[in-house]
């Protein structure tokens, strides 16, 4: 889960740098950079840190 | 009553500050009257051109009155002063301008070298702020990580980390360097060059980087690099094991930090996506949101999580416990210094007090403690209306949190600009602990993330909203004619650079620092045992105690 989770994050790094050549407009950019932004945030706090809170010593 | 009324000023300085930020209404000109029959200019005289033999007609203090002492001051600095090249010859034009020209680079090299000491003092706030915050049990443990960081850095930095970092920026126009740090690695995307890092300038030696320009930047640079290190100490205190921050540090100042101020600063990728895409000037951070806090911040996030929280942070609930710190005052005179350091953050970011728009200087010096100003009102007031009080940490961590987030506009805003986004920062820096804390369940004993992080990547944003396209240093930014204006001044493709730079930040940066760290994890261990940290650090990580005449009590509430 927590691999998983590092490859969505560097996945919305690599959507937001693909936005360059993808679109021209500075709108249609935009929001192909807000959805990188997006997939990457999913990444840290909807799979990496779950992944590593299920195993927090407080749980126990 | 007091919410009521703290409520009201927060609503009348909104207001106030939305009225202010509204661009001025050019006045209609007066209708133009009839030309009167002036007297004609008389016409411009031609101009003389100076020769060697006028400069021997310039009056020099005689020697006598040079013997009695000059209290006033009026007779040293002349053109006696002036060096000459050629005894015999006298002094010449080439003389004078070569003298000219070694002026504005020693200004420049004065004024990049003291703002550069000012940054390496806020290692010392960084300390104390750490320690106040963390328990007397830890105070050693915290300190030395604070101290050594400062050693670990610079030792990776100058091996490796320079060369990175600065090793294809290119000419250091305000520096007058000779261009040695030219050897920027590339790859083509997109049909453009993407700079990638650098590659001239390991051990300051490497292909003529041992150069009087060189050694200046490589300070100022270093003491950047050591500023993004020291916050990650922070949130990982009192739980992180000796062996393995010394390793992460290296690891962070080597390779972590200086590849992203290389697509920033050193003439990589998001520097030129102005040039190449026309996005506006390209990832413009003036002074280092993104490059050093956020940087720093994130990091913080990654080791965060993988080192979880401290033994009596969360309950088997999930309910968070407020672990104090041992010295506010500690942690409030730290906070002083780092906001005294960040004089020479900004302005120092200039790396010119001469030319090239450097007397711009004064502005990034105003906007920096405006910035801070309107943190630390924003997390007070906010924790007033919140929790009744004053906090007096959230206070000093939302002067910090201003300061973080004016870092990277310093530079292109107006002070109208720079209240809005410290007071905005105020209150993100608060909303961002809670979330941290309570959601992500992330411990972090400083708020570091928070202060860091979080308002690190709102200064990078900020940017792209408030620059106002006033600032103008030597005509270009990132190699883009004109001036860094952000979207509230008409220039929407400016946030867009600014938001690639926010994406490599939380998507590049913080899976280089997981995994690098995790690697570390493997081989070495980074959490002390359960022992160790129930015991204190001071004794079993660092074999003396920080205060070793204190008898140090443990209670189930500051376990």
């Amino acid at each position: 889960m927590a691999i998983a989770g590092l490859i969505v994050t560097l996945l919305g790094f690599g959507i937001s740098v693909a936005s360059l050549g993808m679109s021209s407009s500075v709108s249609g950019r935009m929001v192909i950079v807000l959805v990188g932004l997006v997939v990457s945030l999913v990444g840290i706090i909807g799979m990496i840190n779950p992944a590593f809170q299920k195993k927090a010593a407080w749980r126990k | 009553m007091t919410r009521r009324i703290a409520i009201l000023a927060v609503a009348l300085l909104m207001v106030s500050l939305a009225w202010a930020q509204a661009p001025a209404t050019t006045p209609t000109p007066a209708p133009e009257a009839p030309a009167a029959a002036a007297p004609a200019a008389p016409p411009p005289a031609a101009p003389v051109a100076i020769t060697d033999k006028d400069l021997t007609s310039v009056p020099t203090p005689a020697a006598d009155a040079r013997a009695k002492g000059d209290p006033d001051g009026s007779l040293t600095g002349t053109v006696s002063d002036v060096v000459v090249a050629d005894s015999k010859k006298g002094l010449t034009i080439a003389d004078l301008a070569n003298q000219a020209g070694q002026n504005r680079v020693a200004i420049n090299f004065v004024w990049t070298l003291i703002t550069g000491f000012l940054v390496m003092f806020m290692q010392a706030g960084f300390a104390i702020v750490e320690t106040g915050l963390c328990r007397a049990k830890n105070a050693n443990h915290t300190m030395m990580m604070n101290f050594m960081v400062y050693g670990v850095g610079m030792l990776a930095f100058w091996l490796i980390g320079f060369a990175i970092q600065m090793g294809g920026v290119g000419a250091l126009g305000t520096l007058g360097s000779t261009g040695v740090l030219n050897g920027e690695y590339t790859m083509k995307l997109f049909g453009k060059d993407f700079g990638l890092w650098g590659q001239n300038g390991l051990f300051l030696m490497h292909k003529g980087t041992y150069d009087v320009a060189v050694m200046v930047i490589f300070l100022f640079q270093m003491v950047f690099m050591d500023t993004a290190l020291t916050i990650v100490t922070g949130t990982v205190a009192e739980r992180w094991k000796y062996a393995a921050f010394m390793v992460s540090s290296f690891i962070m100042g080597g390779f972590t930090y200086p590849l992203f101020a290389n697509w920033a600063w050193g003439g990589g990728w998001l520097a030129n996506l102005g040039g190449n895409f026309g996005l506006g000037h390209g990832y413009a951070d003036f002074a280092g949101s993104g490059v050093v806090h956020a940087v720093g911040g994130i990091t913080a996030l990654a080791m965060g999580i993988l080192l979880g929280p401290r033994l009596g942070k969360y309950e088997r609930s999930g309910k968070a416990n407020v672990i104090l710190g041992h010295d506010i005052v500690l942690v409030l005179l730290g906070c002083f210094i780092l906001a005294f350091g960040w004089f020479g953050f900004n302005p120092g970011s200039t790396l010119a007090a001469s030319g090239n728009g450097a007397l711009r200087i004064g502005s990034v010096a105003v906007n920096t403690m405006l910035a801070g100003m309107a943190g630390s009102f924003g997390a007070m007031l906010y924790m007033w209306m919140r929790y009744g009080k004053p906090d007096a940490s959230m206070s000093g961590n939302g002067l910090l949190a201003g300061l973080v987030a004016i870092t990277a506009p310093s530079g292109f805003v107006n002070p109208v600009g720079s209240v809005i986004l410290g007071l905005i920062a105020g209150v993100l820096v608060c909303v961002s602990v809670e979330f941290v804390d309570r959601v992500l369940k992330v411990d972090d004993p400083v708020g570091a993330i928070s202060v860091h992080g979080t308002n690190g990547l709102w200064g990078v944003i900020s940017v792209g909203l408030f620059a106002d396209g006033k600032s103008n240093y030597g005509g270009s930014w990132n190699g883009v004619n004109g001036s860094v204006t952000g979207l509230f001044y008409g220039d929407a493709s400016q946030l867009v650079a600014q938001l690639i730079g926010v994406c490599t930040l939380v998507g590049f940066v913080f899976t280089f620092s997981f995994v690098a760290n995790w690697i570390i994890d493997m081989f070495v261990g980074q959490r002390v045992s359960a022992k160790a940290e129930l015991e204190g650090l001071d004794m079993p990580e660092m074999g003396a105690l920080g205060y070793p005449e204190f008898e140090l009590k443990a209670s189930a509430a500051r376990m």
